[in-house]
C-alpha cells in the first residue's frame, strides 16, 4: 500500500516540512479571542479543531487594501508589491471552494495582475471538517481544488496531492508518511447544500424579504466575512512629491453607497440592497451567470447581529408556490 | 501579447472647448501603443480616463477616435476628479484604458431608420453614434435627433448639430424644459419635455432602432412611449450609467440585476432589462 498516512504524533514535524515551502499560515485564536488564519509562529498555536475562521482566506488574495497602481510624472505603473510564499494550512472544503470562485473570476478571461501573482504564491493545505449548526456545505467536493489535502482518519490524516507542489511537499514528508491502517472515509457533509437557484422563482416576491429587510442593520458583517464577496472600491491618493498611488479596498454592497451614481443611487432601500447580495450569491454575475458563489461556510449566519438566516429563504417557509426544492 | 486592460495608457490633454458653465468637450491624445486598442471603439463604449492624483472615471467618447488617434471626451464637472479635469491645463498627463462595454449594434442598424433620443448630457455617447451613421450615410435609413435640455444655454453642441441638419442628412428636433432667455438664439426650439417631441412624431416606428440616452428618469417614460408607437423593445437601445470602478466586471459597482453594465453594457436594450427592477 501506498505510504499516504500521517499520525498525529508526526503532524509537528510534518508543519516543519511545510515551513520549507513558504510562511506557514494556519487556524490561530488570535489575542483578541477571534479564531483567524494567522502566521504559525510556534505549533503548538494551531487550532485543527476550529469550526471556522472570522476573516475566511481571500484576505491571502485580495487584501483589505491593497495598491494596484502607483503614477509618477504623470504615468501609471502597476503597483503592487512582489508577494512572498505562503503555505496555507488547514483549509476547510468550503473555504477551498471560496478561493476556486475567486480564482474564475479573477483569472478569467483577463486575469488580475495583482491577484493573479499572490495566487501563484499561495500553496493551498486543504483539511477535512466536522460541519457544526451554522454549515451548509455539501463536504467532499472540494478536496482537489488544493496542492494536498489531509483527511482526518483515526488518531492521524490521510494526504492526497492535487498539483505539482502537492506531491513536492509530499516527497519532502515521505519520511513521516507510513501506509495508511485505516479505510478512506467520505468526508462529512451538512447535507443541506444551498445550490443555485433560479432568479425569478427564489428571488421575486418572496416575503422573507420584507421580514429581512425589516431587521438588517446593514453592517455588512456578512459581506465582509464571506470567503467568496469580492466587490471593491478603487481610490487614488496623491502625494506631496508629485505622485500618487491608486488602491483597492474591500466594498460591500449593503452599504447604501453601493449603488450610487452622479445625482441617484439604485439601491436606495435595504430591502434592494439585501434582494441584490443574494441574488448575486445565489444565481451570479456575468460571465458566472447561473453559478451559486455561497459555499455553505456558515459564517454570515454567525455573524450576523440581527440573526438573519437566509436558509430560511431555502426551506419552503414562505416561499412562492414551486419554489422549494 | 495580453490585452492590457488594468494598467492605462499614457494620455495628454490637447485642448478643451467649453460647451455650457458646466460641461467641456476635451481633446485627449493617448500615447501611441494606445491608439491600436482604442481604435476598435464602437459608439456606445466607453474608456476610463485617469486624472493623476483624483482617480478615474468612465466616459463614452463624444465621437470615434480621429485620424490623429486623439479622442473627443465631453464632461461635466460633477466629482472629484471631473473637477481635476476641468481645473487641468493643455498638456496635462492624463491615462486612459479601454474601450469597454458593449456599444450600439452597428451592423444590425444598418438599412433602418434611426432615432437618437438625447436629454441632456445623454447627448454625448449618441454623438459618436450620430457621427457614425452620418459618415457612413448611404449604409443607413431616415436619421433623426431629438434633443432636450433644460434652458437654451445648457444645449450642447447646438451650432455643431444645426449645422449638421441643415446639410439634409439628418432631421433635428430641439427641445428645452423651459426658455427664460426667450426663443433659444434663433434655432427652431420647441418648449417641452422630449416625451412631448416623440409624442408628435410621425415615423416608421416598425422597422426603427430608437437610441436613448439621458437621466434615468427619461428612460422610463421613452421606453414606455416608444414601445406604444411599435418600436419593438429589442430595438429600442439604452445607454445606461453607473459608476464603473474597474471596467473590466470585477468591482460589481455597476450591477444591475444578474448583468454587469460594464460587461453587457452600457448599451442595453430594452427587452434585456424589463425583468431587472433596478435597471431604470
Amino acid at each position: 500500500m501506498e505510504r499516504i498516512f500521517l499520525h498525529n504524533q508526526q503532524l509537528h514535524e510534518f508543519l516543519e516540512t511545510l515551513r520549507l515551502f513558504g510562511e506557514l499560515h494556519a487556524p490561530t485564536l488570535n489575542d483578541s479571542g477571534v479564531m483567524a488564519f494567522s502566521p504559525l509562529r510556534q505549533n503548538s498555536d494551531l487550532r485543527l479543531d476550529y469550526s471556522r475562521t472570522q476573516i475566511p482566506p481571500k484576505k491571502f488574495l485580495i487584501p483589505f487594501r491593497e495598491e494596484i497602481l502607483h503614477y509618477k510624472e504623470g504615468r501609471y505603473r502597476l503597483g503592487h508589491p512582489r508577494p512572498s510564499e505562503i503555505v496555507l494550512f488547514g483549509v476547510h472544503p468550503c473555504d477551498l471552494d471560496g478561493i476556486a470562485y475567486l480564482d474564475l473570476v479573477f483569472l478569467g478571461e483577463a486575469p488580475d495582475p495583482a491577484y493573479a501573482d499572490r495566487r501563484a504564491r499561495l500553496t493551498l493545505v486543504g483539511i477535512s471538517c466536522e460541519p457544526d449548526d451554522f454549515c451548509f456545505c455539501s463536504g467532499g467536493r472540494s478536496a482537489d481544488r488544493c496542492d494536498l489535502f489531509l483527511v482526518a482518519c483515526g488518531d492521524g490524516f490521510l494526504l492526497s496531492a492535487h498539483s505539482g507542489k502537492g506531491e513536492a511537499i509530499a516527497a519532502a514528508a515521505a519520511e513521516l508518511l507510513v501506509e495508511p491502517p485505516c479505510a478512506i472515509a467520505p468526508p462529512a457533509a451538512s447535507g443541506c447544500r444551498v445550490t443555485a437557484q433560479d432568479p425569478q422563482l427564489r428571488f421575486s416576491d418572496n416575503p422573507l424579504w420584507d421580514k429581512f429587510a425589516g431587521t438588517c442593520v446593514s453592517c455588512g458583517a456578512c459581506s465582509v466575512c464571506c470567503p467568496t464577496c469580492y466587490c471593491f472600491d478603487v481610490r487614488e491618493y496623491p502625494d506631496l512629491s508629485g505622485g500618487g498611488k491608486r488602491v483597492r479596498e474591500w466594498d460591500n454592497c449593503l452599504f447604501v453607497t453601493h449603488g450610487e451614481v452622479a445625482g441617484g443611487n439604485f439601491r436606495q432601500t435595504r430591502l434592494e440592497r439585501l434582494r441584490y447580495r443574494f441574488l448575486h450569491k445565489y444565481c451570479g454575475f456575468t460571465p458566472l451567470q447561473g453559478m451559486t458563489s455561497c459555499v455553505g461556510c456558515g459564517r454570515c449566519k454567525s455573524v450576523c447581529p440581527v440573526d438573519i438566516d437566509l436558509r430560511e429563504l431555502f426551506e419552503g417557509d414562505g416561499m412562492p408556490a414551486g419554489g422549494a426544492q | 501579447m495580453r490585452e492590457r486592460k488594468d494598467l492605462p495608457f499614457a494620455a495628454t490633454l490637447l485642448e478643451r472647448r467649453d460647451l455650457s458653465e458646466d460641461t467641456a468637450l476635451f481633446r485627449i491624445a493617448p500615447e501611441p501603443s494606445a491608439l491600436k486598442p482604442l481604435s476598435a471603439f464602437v459608439p456606445g463604449q466607453f474608456v476610463q480616463l485617469s486624472v493623476p492624483g483624483g482617480g478615474e472615471v468612465p466616459i463614452s467618447p463624444a465621437d470615434l477616435p480621429a485620424g490623429d488617434g486623439s479622442l473627443e471626451l465631453c464632461v461635466r464637472r460633477v466629482g472629484h476628479v471631473t473637477e481635476l479635469l476641468h481645473r487641468a491645463r493643455a498638456g496635462a498627463p492624463l491615462g486612459i484604458r479601454g474601450p469597454f462595454g458593449t456599444g450600439f449594434p452597428l451592423q444590425e442598424m444598418e438599412f433602418r431608420p434611426v432615432l437618437l433620443l438625447a436629454g441632456g448630457l445623454g447627448i454625448a455617447p449618441l454623438r459618436s453614434l450620430l457621427m457614425h451613421l452620418l459618415r457612413n450615410r448611404a449604409r443607413y435609413g431616415e436619421i433623426t435627433l431629438m434633443y432636450g435640455a433644460r434652458q437654451p444655454k445648457l444645449m450642447l453642441f447646438r451650432e455643431e448639430l444645426a449645422s449638421l441638419a441643415a446639410k439634409g442628412g439628418m432631421r433635428l428636433y430641439l427641445t428645452v424644459d423651459f426658455a427664460p432667455e426667450g426663443p433659444a438664439g434663433g434655432y427652431s426650439c420647441a418648449v417641452g419635455l422630449l416625451p412631448d417631441l416623440l409624442k408628435g412624431y410621425r415615423f416608421d416606428a416598425e422597422n426603427s432602432y430608437a437610441a436613448v440616452c439621458g437621466p434615468p428618469p427619461l428612460y422610463r417614460c421613452l421606453t414606455a412611449d416608444l414601445e406604444r408607437a411599435g418600436v419593438g423593445a429589442e430595438r429600442i437601445l439604452l445607454s445606461l450609467e453607473r459608476r464603473m470602478r474597474c471596467g473590466i466586471g470585477r468591482c460589481c459597482h455597476c450591477a444591475l440585476g444578474q448583468k454587469l453594465c460594464c460587461l453587457d453594457g452600457p448599451v442595453f436594450r430594452a427587452s434585456e432589462l424589463r425583468q431587472i427592477p433596478e435597471a431604470l
